[in-house]
């Protein structure tokens, strides 16, 4: 090393070629680096064991104020019974799957795992959750609940909170347009009419906060299957048929006619309602707190009334989506206690209405859900009844790139919003790039 | 032939009351650019909490809460999330300009083969987008062990601020005249001598630069400092998303007064040593 002075850097040739060397070298360290274990084959192997242990237990819940105080009970209640200790792992919500994935595929996590029902297909792709067929017979789940744990035939998970995504409409501003808590209309022409009602009320009301923000945008999808499309035809994406193409001009037009709004996605949506801004917005039972907590309207919960999703015509049955929390029990260390705690979590009836008392969403078992607390509860009861109990799961979940499916459809039903592309063309785009992302 | 002046422009007259005006109006709104989200923020977390979305939007509270603030400093999870954050950064500013000081160094004042591709690797390195690294960062990690150690967080923030400290820290060190480092040579000086008797000392202003900007990118990352950190080690930003911000709803009140607390230290340390900052940063510039 001699101390020559250089002067002003400049790539040359040479130096290029020396830059590229040291890169190649990086990689091939970074390709010899040790990686973790294959995935385990699935089955339920994993969930005998000599006796109760220690395990880990993930949820984005366990770290939410309005949550966390009933995921503690459940944990200490468990961990009395068993005197075993349970480690919980949280992440947010938003960030939940992603690492959760990381964590698993890595090899760091094992046990019992809090997860959407949406996340099954991709979670058992990875071949290392557990079949908990055995631990979900005789305890009462019902069978709505079981399917909605359920992937490709397998029970991957005990159902823990089962409901839906459906429509929650103010039953004071919808009785300002004429339209009695019972008497939603029942089709989509009958729901347009209501909306426009709701409109010519003036104040600014949007009708119907739609979700028209690219984040949320799936939600066109079961407006979609309303108007008969399938989604997925076996392995085969259908959007850019002739009823997608409907229900993306129809939602369009409501867009032009100011009866949903620009840039609203779930949290918008859960604000304008909360502030008596919105008529009727997409959510599941969950968003009931969030609304409640943050209106100036002391008695927005007596006013919350459930609707079911209006048909194309009379005779079609109510299209809404299912949504839950289940408990998955990822293979290795701990893994047969986890099972036990994710039965005892779902389906001991005290535990449950234990939990249901501080998150008020709703349980899984035939016996939680016809229990005075649960029945009495008038918001639960109706929500069931008339969304839940024609609710479906997303058929794009069946594979495992579901989530950037949803995004190239939701990009193009957005491009459609604001008026750059026509709903044929852009739902034939969706269509493609859809089906090679699942190919 | 004549040589031709430039005609001189005519000189803006600060007394002139146009200008005046001008001047205090370009001041009013770029403050306003910069203080508004402050503002907004110390507002929201002085609103109830079933008013902060109140319509139309209210730039003074109707009614001021401490609520947010009471629940903030009792919940002690959030002072080990600090303190967390106060231990990452901090020594992922050391470690940046101690390594930074000796590249950046290497890099002004000698001359081997490779220096010229070793300082563009280093950039390059920089030029990756970051969430790319994470995957391969945490299967390192996690194969050594580090996962869910302070050591984790240090090496791969300090991965990150590397590139731009050694570029900062090179580019003062040109500003170093070689005759200084020459006559210490010739007064028999040795190399290390050099380097820590009278290039660092002179070399001061750039080297707080480069490890604050080495502190805030500690304390500011979110998605390393989740993915690497475990639960007991998890640093402010993932510690705050996750005690406020749930499924359904955000606890915005309290999301903004952590915010602003926390927010505390790092501003604290720019107004003292803002003046390093500002010479570090410019240092190398111009020539001469």
């Amino acid at each position: 090393m001699s101390a020559n002075f250089p002067t002003r850097p400049s790539l040359t040739r040479r130096g290029a070629l020396q830059l590229f060397g040291l890169g190649a070298a990086a990689t091939a360290l970074g390709g010899c680096m040790p990686t973790s274990g294959g995935a385990s084959p699935q089955g339920s192997a994993g969930l005998s064991g000599a006796g109760p242990t220690d395990f880990k237990f993930a949820s984005w819940s366990l770290t939410e104020a309005a949550a966390a105080p009933a995921l503690e009970q459940i944990i200490d209640g468990y961990e009395a019974k068993q005197g075993v200790k349970v480690a919980p792992t949280s992440f947010p919500y938003n960030e939940y799957i992603n690492q959760l994935t990381l964590q698993i595929k890595g090899g760091q996590f094992t046990g019992a795992a809090h997860v959407d029902v949406a996340w099954l297909g991709s979670l058992a792709a990875m071949g290392k959750l557990q079949d908990l067929s055995s631990l979900a017979e005789g305890r009462g789940y019902t069978d709505a609940a079981l399917a909605a744990a359920r992937f490709d035939g397998v029970q991957y998970a005990l159902p823990w909170t089962i409901g839906a995504i459906g429509l929650v409409s103010n039953a004071e501003m919808l009785q300002k347009v004429g339209v009695a808590p019972d008497g939603f209309p029942t089709t989509i022409d009958g729901f347009e009419k209501t909306l426009k009602d709701l409109k010519a009320l003036g104040g600014g009301i949007i009708p119907y906060a739609a979700s028209t923000k690219a984040a949320q945008l799936k939600d066109v999808l079961i407006w979609m299957q309303t108007f008969g499309s399938p989604l997925v035809d076996g392995d085969t994406v259908t959007i850019g048929d002739d009823a997608s193409v409907e229900a993306v001009t129809w939602y369009k037009s409501l867009y032009d006619q100011g009866l949903i709004s620009p840039d609203v996605d779930r949290f918008d949506a859960r604000s304008l309602f909360s502030q008596g801004r919105a008529a009727i917005y997409d959510d599941a039972p969950v968003g009931r707190n969030a609304v409640t907590k943050e209106s100036p309207d002391a008695n927005l919960a007596s006013k919350l009334n459930p609707v079911a999703r209006p048909v194309l015509k009379q005779g079609d049955k109510p299209r809404a989506l299912v949504w839950g929390g289940a408990i998955a029990v990822v293979d290795g260390d701990g893994a047969a206690t986890a099972g036990d705690f994710a039965q005892f979590a779902t389906s001991d009836l005290d535990t449950v209405l234990g939990d249901y008392a501080v998150r008020g969403l709703p349980p899984a078992t035939a016996e939680a859900l016809e229990s005075d607390k649960v029945a009495s509860d008038a918001f639960g009861s109706l929500f069931s009844e008339r969304i839940t109990a024609t609710a479906t799961t997303n058929p794009l979940w069946a594979f495992t790139s579901y989530s950037q499916v949803e995004s190239e459809i939701a990009n193009r039903v957005q491009a459609v919003l604001v008026g750059s592309a026509k709903p044929a063309d852009a739902m034939k785009a969706a269509g493609e790039a859809a089906q090679k992302l699942v190919r | 032939m004549k040589e031709r002046t430039p005609r001189k422009a005519p000189a803006l007259r600060a007394d002139r009351p146009g200008v005046r005006v001008a001047a205090w109006a370009s001041v009013i709104v770029c403050g306003g650019f910069g203080l508004l989200p402050v503002y907004w923020l110390l507002a929201t977390s002085l609103t109830p909490r079933d008013q902060v979305f109140s319509y139309p939007p209210r730039l003074f509270p109707s009614e001021v809460s401490f609520e947010a603030y009471a629940s903030l400093f009792s919940n002690s999870q959030l002072f080990t999330y600090m303190q967390n954050s106060i231990i990452v950064s901090v020594v992922t500013a050391v470690l940046s300009v101690i390594v930074s000081a000796y590249m950046g160094y290497s890099f002004s004042k000698f001359r081997y083969t490779g220096r010229r591709a070793l300082m563009y690797f280093v950039l390059a390195s920089q030029m990756f987008p970051q969430a790319l690294l994470l995957v391969t960062l945490y299967t390192v990690f996690s194969a050594y062990g580090l996962l869910n150690t302070y050591t984790a967080l240090v090496l791969s923030f300090t991965t990150f601020t590397l590139p731009l400290c050694v570029w900062m820290l090179k580019g003062f060190f040109d500003t170093i005249p070689n005759e200084l480092i020459e006559a210490a040579l010739m007064d028999g000086a040795s190399r290390l001598r050099i380097i820590h008797s009278i290039v660092l000392p002179l070399s001061a202003p750039g080297m707080v630069a480069a490890g604050l900007f080495a502190f805030v990118r500690g304390w500011n990352d979110f998605i390393f400092a989740l993915t690497l950190a475990g639960p007991d080690k998890q640093t402010l930003p993932p510690g705050l998303v996750n005690t406020y911000v749930g499924e359904a709803a955000t606890a915005w009140p309290e999301l903004m007064a952590a915010s602003l607390v926390v927010s505390l230290p790092v501003a604290l340390a720019f107004i003292l040593l803002q003046r390093f900052l500002v010479s570090g940063m410019t240092a190398g510039a111009v020539k001469g």
